[in-house]
């Protein structure tokens, strides 16, 4: 435990100089436009805070927040890839489970950041523009947890390609190639419930009365596709990162 | 009998049935600097790889400071600092926090830079991003990021490869130091034999896979140490009377060739001659270069 806490420290250092903070901004900052340019009146009645979130989180949730995930671990792992950063890290003492957890760590901190503010965008949208009632706390909580929770999945694959692929295009290409079918897959009660990408959205939409699609569905289930794929994926990045030669 | 730091027992690794190292007995003692020599492509880097636990060994045993590598390698790695190929940095941070990005995964103590950043002479140059240092800086940077945990063992590989005479006359200088000043061991390997000449005591050489020669560089110079060339008036006689008084040779364009023997044998023999009538025009030694042998035994044109 403690060669986790000295490599994740060591990743901090080396993300620390990077623009990396420039995405995490991103995604909240387009979130905000967009509420800022959103219809603020439903037949003449100012909107809730519930039609506000559907309309914030939709790109965010959709796009960005499973393609941040596959930039981020791109990101973390190639400061390895370029100039033989493996051989000087892995001939240190540490365990390779420890690099690859304080990796991934990394990756789901730099996600919760871009939860947190979006969260932000939101609350601040909401007050400027005026929005109808008292701030739903609850919901909001666990769509902001929730779309973070959804991307752990996503986050164990993207690392396993990032770890095993020296390109940085590679996986991106993957991970852009498996996001964009969630603008179909959302729609579709058969394949949206099983399908990783499109968990996200799934999590932080408002829409728990409205009922269409994919959206039709019970915390539990979303829970057991997220926590099923994590396992997979996460053994499978572990196990080919243990026999990775350098 | 002096310690022993690596040991290797029939170290094998291979690539899809293709032997890259094959049954590798290294064995190096404390305090050595030991050369690893071999041409481009023989397994030095192969080998290097897997006593630092990068890649697994098809099969064979390692073992370092008396540890198995497989179960202690943890322990291993905190006193072992390296240099594999090509210098590793990341380019877009200053030398100061490349340092510290690995003190903070060895633990030590914060003045521990300022000291290995001396022992190198980067000092003053560690604000700037390293992506902008010539390939010296970037290798010298390398070797205090190996020295940075006091390590009692320095594997370095070519460490002056695609360095400039200066560099190359430093990082020696560096690594000749380490042994005495530390009592540090090192392995260093090279694929130029005057590389290793100016630095090792011990010295390995391996030619595609397997160990060929290993013993001290002065054992390697005397057996490269060539024969005893005299030029006389009458050759063919000469050379029977030397076969009579115990020095069998051969006739080489016209030159009585003798091997190596000692100063009083050859006085004695020259003596002789002289006192048969023969007149002596010259004595030569024909030395065999380092280089030569080298060669010969990487070429495989020499078994040991």
């Amino acid at each position: 435990m403690a060669i986790f806490w000295r490599v994740l420290s060591a990743e901090r250092l080396k993300i620390s100089k990077s623009f990396i903070w420039l995405l995490v901004i991103g995604s909240p900052v387009i979130a905000v436009f967009i509420g800022a340019l959103a219809n603020m009146e439903e037949e003449g009645r100012p909107i809730t805070w519930q039609v506000l979130l559907g309309v914030m989180s939709m790109a965010h949730a959709l796009l960005f927040l499973p393609i941040l995930t596959g930039i981020f671990a791109a990101l973390i792992c190639r400061t390895e890839h370029v100039d033989g950063g493996w051989k000087m890290l892995l001939s240190l003492p540490v365990t390779r489970s420890s690099v690859y957890f304080a990796k991934y760590t990394m990756v789901m901190g730099l996600l919760a950041a871009v939860q947190l503010l979006f969260f932000v965008a939101l609350m601040g949208v909401g007050v400027v523009r005026g929005v109808d009632g008292p701030v739903p706390w609850m919901l909001f909580v666990s769509s902001v947890f929730g779309g973070w929770f959804a991307c752990l999945p996503l986050a164990a694959l993207q690392m396993a390609v990032s770890l095993n692929w020296s390109s940085f295009g590679a996986p991106l290409a993957l991970n852009v190639s498996l996001t964009i079918p969630n603008m179909l897959i959302a729609n579709s009660s058969t394949y949206g419930p099983y399908y990783p990408w499109v968990q996200p959205l799934l999590a932080m939409s408002p829409f728990g009365k409205e009922k269409f699609g994919a959206f039709n569905l019970p915390m539990e289930s979303l829970m057991l596709v997220v926590f099923g794929s994590l396992i997979i994926f996460m053994a499978a990045g572990l196990f080919s990162f243990w026999r990775k030669a350098v | 009998m002096k310690e022993t730091v690596i040991e290797t027992r029939d170290l094998v690794k291979e690539y899809r049935g293709r032997a890259a190292v094959e049954h590798l007995n290294l064995n190096i003692g404390k305090g050595e600097i030991y050369g690893f020599l071999g041409p481009n492509g023989a397994g030095k880097t192969t080998t290097i790889r897997m006593l630092l636990g990068l890649i697994k060994p098809t099969s064979g045993s390692i073992e370092i400071f008396g540890q198995g590598l497989r179960r202690n390698k943890l322990q291993i790695l905190r006193k072992v600092g390296s240099l594999v190929e090509s210098p590793s940095y990341y380019g877009h941070l200053s030398a100061l926090d490349n340092l510290e990005a690995i003190r903070r995964i060895l633990d030590v103590p914060k003045s521990r830079i300022a000291e290995v950043l001396d022992i190198v002479s980067l000092t003053g140059e560690e604000k700037r991003p390293v992506k902008g240092f010539s390939l010296g800086m970037k290798q010298r940077l390398g070797i205090a990021a190996a020295l940075l945990g006091s390590p009692e063992l320095l594997i370095l590989d070519e460490p002056t490869n695609g360095l400039d005479p200066s560099g190359i006359q430093e990082i020696r200088s560096l690594i000749k130091r380490l042994p005495v000043e530390e009592g540090i061991t090192v392995l260093v390997s090279s694929h130029l034999l005057s590389e290793i000449e100016q630095m090792a005591g011990t010295v390995g050489i391996i030619r595609s896979g397997q160990m060929v020669y290993q013993d001290t560089i002065a054992h390697l110079q005397q057996q490269a140490a060539g024969d005893l060339r005299i030029a006389v008036s009458e050759p063919e006689e000469a050379l029977i009377l030397a076969g009579r008084r115990g020095c069998s040779g051969t006739l080489q364009e016209g030159r009585i060739t003798l091997p190596r023997m000692s100063d009083a044998r050859v006085a004695l023999l020259i003596k002789e001659l002289v006192e048969n009538g023969h007149a002596i025009y010259r004595i030569e030694e024909h030395r065999q270069s380092l280089e030569e042998f080298f060669l010969q035994v990487v070429e495989g044109g020499q078994s040991l």
